[in-house]
């Protein structure tokens, strides 16, 4: 697993102050118990001479009453006295013997050098042990301190570090969060600014005087990466807009000439006459291709005011499928087909623009009509949510379901329209569909039919449920 | 049925065509190919209908439309390069009386040309003379006026849209029966020459145009009079 780089610095934070701890708190706990055991060493030592050169002299006097000589040493509460003499040892208390004394330290003593020992003992207790040989009188002088007082001391110590180490520990771990928080703060603005650029407010920057000095270079290049971008896509949408709307006027001036010569069409001799056909149709499509190319750049540029009108939804399918079979390009043939309405969406009530929805529809029906064998139903019916849903249905292959996504990309072409006859489509009409039903607040998507054809879903959030169909009548 | 055109257009190829497309549909027209053009062809000579770019050199349709409503009547037709932005809603509240949208098609143009010139259409039940706050409508002498006998100038839409309300009082009228009335447009009418002479008219009749006395909006459904 990658660690992020607020829980890395975190981490960090952590580990630094830990480390700083065990640093801090063992320099301290060695120097004390380095100076606390030397203090103790240098006054063991003073004493254990001290009673050596009283030994040595109670012995030269010839005193060899042991237990009383011993006695007789003021040693302290906490140390006992060891004294070897002519190989045998004399003890001060019942709490030391001849075998307390370290062996090794025994045996530098008793081969005439002074020497001094620190250790533990079997029962975990620490002691100091001082030996100072006395060759005058061929004896040795030990004395054994009880260091439990200083061990205790420095138990409290290392436990009071410890304690204050780990404590150090993790402040330095909540150091380290609130560091990494803060430092990723503007990283956080920029990750949501860059989020609402891709939803497409472009016109979203940072603020460079609320930025962080250090993050000045940041915001200053993130903004100026924005504005390219949105000078980039400004451009290619002025573009693709200024072409359709300069090939609008040449449009304009071959309808209205075409216009006058289809007036006239009875005079002119039958090759004119089927060339005028000719001519008139591929205007009328060539007509359609500049409005969709136009209808796509200006939602591409995001300049299309949407103007909803509240209809009930029954009345614009009706109306729309008819007035749509008409306007269909070159296949409206026929009657156009039925549609047919749920009882319960019967009052429902929409909020569309009424142009578009039957553009939608003229899109679906041509679509049907070139790929899929025709519209084979429409019906109108509930959806979920508060949603009415619009069904056309095809006679066709049916639209595999992982190309069912591609179908509303622009200039997608599907496997099933492989042939290009006449009056194929400008591969934009799905598009356009989609383009549509979003400005409006709904949705489509495709489905199979239950006859094994394509199944086009419109939705639309329903506005109101008119409880007085005839109101507006 | 004939009628005289001025077509206020920048382009040249389009105003011959459209001269073409509209002489051949029998109508007489006079081309501009500036506002400028435009308004003194108007004050030279009559007019019953006037088609206005909106994207005109110099002074633009708007001002164009503007200038027009100040000394008349006419019906204005804009002539705009899309439907769906606010250019169709300013024209109109420039004091255009309907729109086409480029590239339109003669036919269509001429219909919307014949809808603005026909007379008021006799209703089912024609209105008789109706007064409603301090105002008297007179549809057979195409008069509004104030009960003090001052006229109060509208155009031959908006008079039409009045008398429209006026022929059934308190009932409400959807906006696709105005378009159908008023405009000759079918259910795919835009709604928005409703709402923007209705707003119009408001601030004709109305005291307070934001606090409607008599032309009152029933949300979802349309409009109605209230005497």
């Amino acid at each position: 697993m990658k660690l992020g780089i607020g829980a890395r610095i975190t981490a960090l934070f952590g580990l630094g102050a830990l480390v700083l701890s065990i640093l801090m708190g063992g320099l301290s706990y060695f120097t004390t118990r380095h100076f606390l055991l030397a203090g103790r060493e240098t006054a063991a030592q003073h004493q254990a001479f001290a009673n050596a050169v009283l030994v040595r002299s109670e012995l030269q006097g010839g005193n060899t009453h042991y237990v009383s000589l011993l006695a007789s040493i003021d040693a302290g509460t906490d140390a006992h006295s060891v004294l070897y003499h002519q190989s045998k040892s004399y003890v001060s208390s019942l709490s030391v013997n001849a075998s307390s004394i370290p062996r090794k330290l025994r045996k530098v003593v008793l081969g005439g050098n002074a020497a001094t020992q620190t250790y533990r003992t079997a029962q975990g207790v620490a002691e100091i042990a001082v030996g100072v040989p006395v060759p005058s009188v061929h004896a040795a002088y030990f004395e054994v301190f009880d260091l439990s007082d200083l061990d205790h001391t420095l138990r409290v110590l290392g436990l009071t570090l410890f304690g204050a180490g780990a404590v150090t520990t993790l402040l330095g771990i909540s150091l380290g969060r609130f560091a990494s928080a803060r430092s990723l703060r503007p990283l956080a603005d920029v990750s949501r600014a860059a989020g609402a650029i891709a939803g497409g407010e472009l016109d979203t920057r940072l603020d460079p005087d609320a930025a962080d000095p250090d993050l000045e270079g940041l915001t200053i290049s993130f903004n100026a990466m924005v504005d390219q971008l949105q000078e980039r896509i400004e451009r290619e949408a002025r573009f693709n807009s200024d072409v359709s709307h300069e090939l609008r006027s040449p449009l304009t001036t071959l309808a209205a000439s075409l216009e006058v010569l289809e007036r006239d069409r009875e005079d002119l001799p039958p090759r004119s006459q089927r060339a005028l056909q000719l001519l008139s149709d591929d205007l009328r499509r060539f007509q359609r291709m500049v409005a969709d190319l136009l209808e796509m750049s200006r939602a591409d540029a995001g300049s299309v005011d949407v103007f909803l009108e509240e209809v009930s939804v029954s009345e614009l399918v009706q109306r729309s499928v008819v007035a749509g079979f008409g306007h269909m390009d070159g296949h409206g043939h026929g009657a156009p087909p039925e549609v047919r309405i749920d009882p319960v969406v019967q009052s429902w009530r929409v909020g569309v623009d009424k142009r578009r929805f039957e553009r939608v529809m003229v899109n679906l029906m041509e679509n049907a009509a070139h790929y899929g064998g025709g519209v084979t139903e429409i019906a109108v019916g509930p959806g979920e949510a508060e949603h009415v849903e619009v069904t056309v249905d095809d006679a066709g292959p049916g639209i595999d379901p992982q190309e069912r996504a591609k179908v509303f990309e622009r200039f997608y072409r599907g496997s099933a329209s492989g042939r290009r006859g006449a009056g194929t489509g400008t591969g934009l009409g799905l598009a356009l569909v989609a383009e549509h039903m979003h400005a409006m607040q709904g949705d489509v998507r495709v489905e199979s039919s239950p006859g094994g054809g394509a199944r086009f879903v419109l939705s639309l959030p329903v506005l109101s449920e008119d409880d007085d169909p005839e109101g507006a009548a | 049925m004939s009628g005289r055109i001025l077509v206020v257009e920048d382009d040249e190829r389009i105003r011959s065509s459209m001269r073409l497309a509209l002489e051949g549909e029998g109508y007489e027209v006079r081309d501009a190919a500036s506002g400028e053009e435009g308004l003194d062809l108007f004050a030279e000579a009559p007019t019953d209908v006037a088609l206005i770019d909106l994207m005109l050199p110099g002074m633009d349709g708007f001002e164009c439309c503007r200038a027009l409503r100040r000394s008349s009547a006419v019906p204005i037709i804009i002539v705009t390069a899309r439907a769906d932005t606010h250019d169709v809603v300013a024209g109109l509240e420039a004091g255009a009386d309907d729109y086409v949208t480029k590239p339109f098609v003669a036919k269509e143009l001429a219909a919307r040309i014949r809808a603005l010139l026909r007379r008021a259409r006799p209703a089912e039940e024609e209105p008789g003379a109706l007064t409603f706050g301090d105002l008297q409508l007179l549809p057979e002498q195409g008069v509004l006026r104030h009960l003090n006998g001052e006229e109060v100038h509208c155009t031959r839409t908006e008079f039409r849209l009045l008398c429209e309300l006026a022929a059934s009082p308190n009932k409400v009228l959807s906006r696709e029966q105005l378009l159908d009335r008023v405009w000759g447009y079918d259910y795919f009418g835009d709604g928005r020459l409703v709402d923007v002479h209705i707003r119009r008219l408001r601030t004709k009749v109305e005291a307070d145009p934001a606090v409607p006395q008599h032309i009152l909006t029933v949300r979802g459904m349309g409009y109605k009079l209230v005497p």
